[in-house]
């Protein structure tokens, strides 16, 4: 348990040095280096908040993303490329498998170039639909670019992203217009709850591909605000997966450009927006971390939670049915450079479940107080009237947070023999106990008589 | 706010509209139900600025047809895009339908309840309908509301819903339920049989006395066999005391050796207090 602790305490230190969580190794797969100078501004962006770049083309010899079965990268980004394939190095597999091992990846589309196979099976593979065929991309008569795209239409001028729905918190907010060119729109599927959209599109945007010689969107790819720009995956093990649909959203010319939004003129705010893309998808802000979880039968004295890491949590192993409990857990989260308390977003809480095989209790937390880095959610309540082994268990799960999944195991006993109601406190025993003691009584009288009583008169008189 | 977003791009798109703007003009919509004739059913002519007072309703069979000549200023062309939008208001969920437009900008589609997604179905308000016209180059598309689609479902055919996929949100809460506890009689019954339980003892004493139970030869016995007499019915009553501190306090490690002595003391003395009675039974004083 300490070394568990002493570990985490390094991983904080170290954390406190790093920019993201999860590491700073970040590779960046393109072709050469004029394509490079391109995405400059952004590279320059990363690797100013402390990420170390290493810069390979898709099927260089060098490239592997593992090295001893251990990842030789935190984070990937996948430019596109000209070249068709992105080689053995960068399979869908290696990527699935880099992500199993909690690397995060961030995809680029660009209609320009095809998306590679890797690419496209390794977002098939996630529930993320992206157009087959090479050049669609996405337009909108209403919010285009008219300096830039005054005749295609093509180049999209777009608010930053509001809250998804209610009680999930908005990483991507902000001020400004995020003009995106010539984006792969792409459709998530219905059933992974794992899949996100960051960035919709308008809700008269539609996809469709310049190279269909017809004169009007007969069969669009999809429509309206059901086209993402830039989705998210982020799996089980919190790895996380971007895709922007738009490659050229990251480049210098387009991170601080004049455009025009019908005949008013506006700034681009590239490069803030993809500084929030990157920041979430390499695991600087949305992290969530577990402290101290701690759990002690209520005699009616609040505990102060020790939040010190250097106290073990000393929890206790068992509880009687039906007596009351008291739960407390510490949770924070990485907000860029450091630790901050976690606050849920408005509509949404931190549930508690106690249970076996199935939740008998599920609780709201309310935070009870806060230390400098952290928040202290609790809740109090009374243990089940069933024996057996429980789960105190904290299972958070939230689209653009990291998933928490915490279980405590103790033990619920029944009564003990000597912690039942004694018979005289319950009135129905009563007549039985006056029966006890008239018998005892009765005995004791019948032994007095049976040892000293003399022969009766009245006897001797019939006889 | 998607709403809101929208009708904003729409006061932007009106004011650059400077040269051209999309419309369309011989807009009809046609319910038709189904096995009704071509050309038969109730037709309402729409037009770009004013939506309809009325909310169409398109029940489970019906045929909704939608014909446009989309125009381009004055002149009717074939633009890029030409959609019927629908949208629930609850859920905010869209759908689009493509018109299909020939090159002299007449445009057609047709919808029936298959072609709706579930939520729609569902929906309890009603959809709002929308045309969207745009295309490339500088003419300023439109996007106008024109009508209210109510879904009217027969209630007699069950709708296969399907299982709501999941997504991770806060959960409902879940408060366990205890069993009752226990409950005891009302306490003046209780009180009413213990107390003609305990009145069975003066009752049986009574009767005893009556009989001609008597303790006289108490003395005799002492001044015969003083020390067992006195030892046996101690321990006799030293016993109930035992049983009565197990009752309310003792284990039964403090209860059994107790006993134990107690039950020596009782089997010693008792011989001997027993053979006095039976002396004075032989002396016939019994």
């Amino acid at each position: 348990m300490r070394w568990l602790l002493s570990l985490l305490l390094l991983g904080y230190l170290s954390a406190v040095q790093a920019l993201s969580v999860a590491g700073t190794r970040l590779l960046v797969v393109l072709e050469d280096g004029a394509e490079r100078e391109k995405y400059g501004a952004f590279l320059g962006d990363l690797e100013a908040r402390g990420f170390h770049i290493t810069t390979e083309a898709p099927k260089s010899d060098s490239l592997s993303l593992f090295k001893h079965g251990e990842r030789t990268y935190d984070h990937v980004v996948l430019l596109p490329c000209l070249a068709k394939g992105l080689g053995p190095a960068l399979s869908a597999n290696v990527l699935l498998d880099f992500m199993k091992k909690e690397g995060n990846v961030l995809v680029a589309l660009s209609s320009e170039r095809s998306t590679p196979a890797a690419v496209q099976s390794l977002l098939l593979e996630l529930d993320i639909h992206i157009p087959s065929d090479k050049g669609a991309l996405v337009v909108d008569h209403f919010n285009y670019d008219s300096t830039s795209a005054a005749d295609k239409h093509d180049v999209l001028l777009l608010p930053y992203p509001t809250t998804l729905k209610t009680g999930v918190t908005n990483y991507f907010g902000g001020d400004g217009l995020i003009a995106v060119p010539r984006a792969v729109g792409q459709t998530l599927g219905n059933e992974s709850p794992l899949t996100a959209p960051i960035l919709r599109a308008p809700c008269t945007a539609y996809s469709y591909n310049p190279k269909d010689e017809a004169d009007s969107a007969e069969d669009p790819f999809a429509t309206g605000s059901q086209l993402n720009i830039v989705s998210a995956m982020q799996a089980h093990n919190s790895a996380r997966l971007t895709v922007i649909g738009s490659a050229e959203m990251l480049q210098n010319a387009w991170f601080a450009e004049k455009a025009t939004l019908s005949g008013k003129a506006v700034k681009t705010a590239n490069r803030d927006f993809a500084e929030k893309v990157s920041a979430w998808a390499f695991k600087e802000v949305g992290v969530l971390k577990v402290g101290k979880l701690v759990h002690y039968q209520d005699e009616g004295v609040s505990k102060k939670v020790n939040t010190s890491v250097a106290i073990p949590e000393n929890n206790p192993k068992i509880y009687r049915i039906k007596s009351d409990v008291t739960f407390a857990v510490e949770i924070s989260e990485y907000d860029k450079t450091h630790y901050v308390p976690f606050v849920p977003p408005e509509g949404d809480a931190i549930q508690l479940e106690f249970s076996m095989l199935s939740p008998f209790h599920r609780l709201n937390l309310r935070p009870i107080s806060q230390t400098a880095n952290s928040t202290i959610f609790g809740t109090s309540f009374r243990t089940p009237d069933q024996h057996g082994i429980f789960n105190f268990r904290i299972n958070y799960r939230r689209p653009f947070v990291t998933n928490i999944d915490e279980k405590r195991q103790v033990t619920v006993r029944h009564f003990a023999h000597d912690e039942w109601p004694r018979s005289w406190q319950i009135s129905g025993a009563w007549v039985w106990i006056a029966g006890v003691w008239v018998t005892v009584a009765g005995w004791i009288a019948f032994v007095a008589v049976w040892l000293w009583s003399a022969p009766a008169n009245t006897v001797k008189k019939t006889q | 706010m998607r709403f809101l977003l929208s009708s904003f791009f729409l006061a932007g798109a009106s004011t650059v509209a400077a040269a051209s703007s999309w419309s369309f003009e011989d807009a009809t919509l046609t319910i038709q139900p189904k096995g009704a004739g071509v050309g038969t059913g109730d037709k309402v002519q729409l037009v770009p600025e004013l939506p309809l007072a009325k909310p169409v309703s398109l029940g489970t069979t019906d045929t909704l047809k939608l014909l446009l000549t989309a125009t381009d200023g004055k002149s009717a062309k074939r633009p890029h895009q030409a959609f019927l939008t629908l949208a629930d208001r609850s859920s905010g969920l869209e759908d689009s339908f493509v018109l299909k437009v020939k090159d002299n900008g007449k445009g057609k589609v047709e919808l029936t309840q298959k072609d709706l997604p579930i939520q729609f179905l569902t929906s309890e308000q009603p959809l709002e309908a929308s045309i969207v016209i745009g295309s490339f180059g500088s003419s300023a598309p439109l996007k106008a509301k024109v009508f209210e689609l109510d879904v009217t479902r027969d209630p007699n055919t069950p709708l296969a819903v399907p299982e709501k996929p999941l997504r991770y949100a806060v959960d409902k809460e879940i408060h366990h339920i205890f069993k009752d506890d226990p409950k005891s009689p009302p306490k003046i019954i209780t009180l009413v049989f213990a107390a003609a339980v305990t009145a069975c003892l003066p009752v049986l004493l009574g009767v005893w006395a009556a009989l001609g139970a008597n303790l006289s030869h108490l003395t005799k016995a002492m001044s015969n066999a003083p020390i067992p007499h006195a030892l046996f019915f101690g321990s006799i009553l030293a016993m109930e005391g035992i049983f009565f501190m197990y009752y309310t306090s003792w284990n039964l490690f403090q209860t059994l050796p107790a006993a134990a002595i107690v039950a020596v003391v009782a089997f010693l003395s008792g011989g001997r207090a027993l053979s006095e009675v039976q002396e004075r039974r032989l002396a016939g004083l019994r």
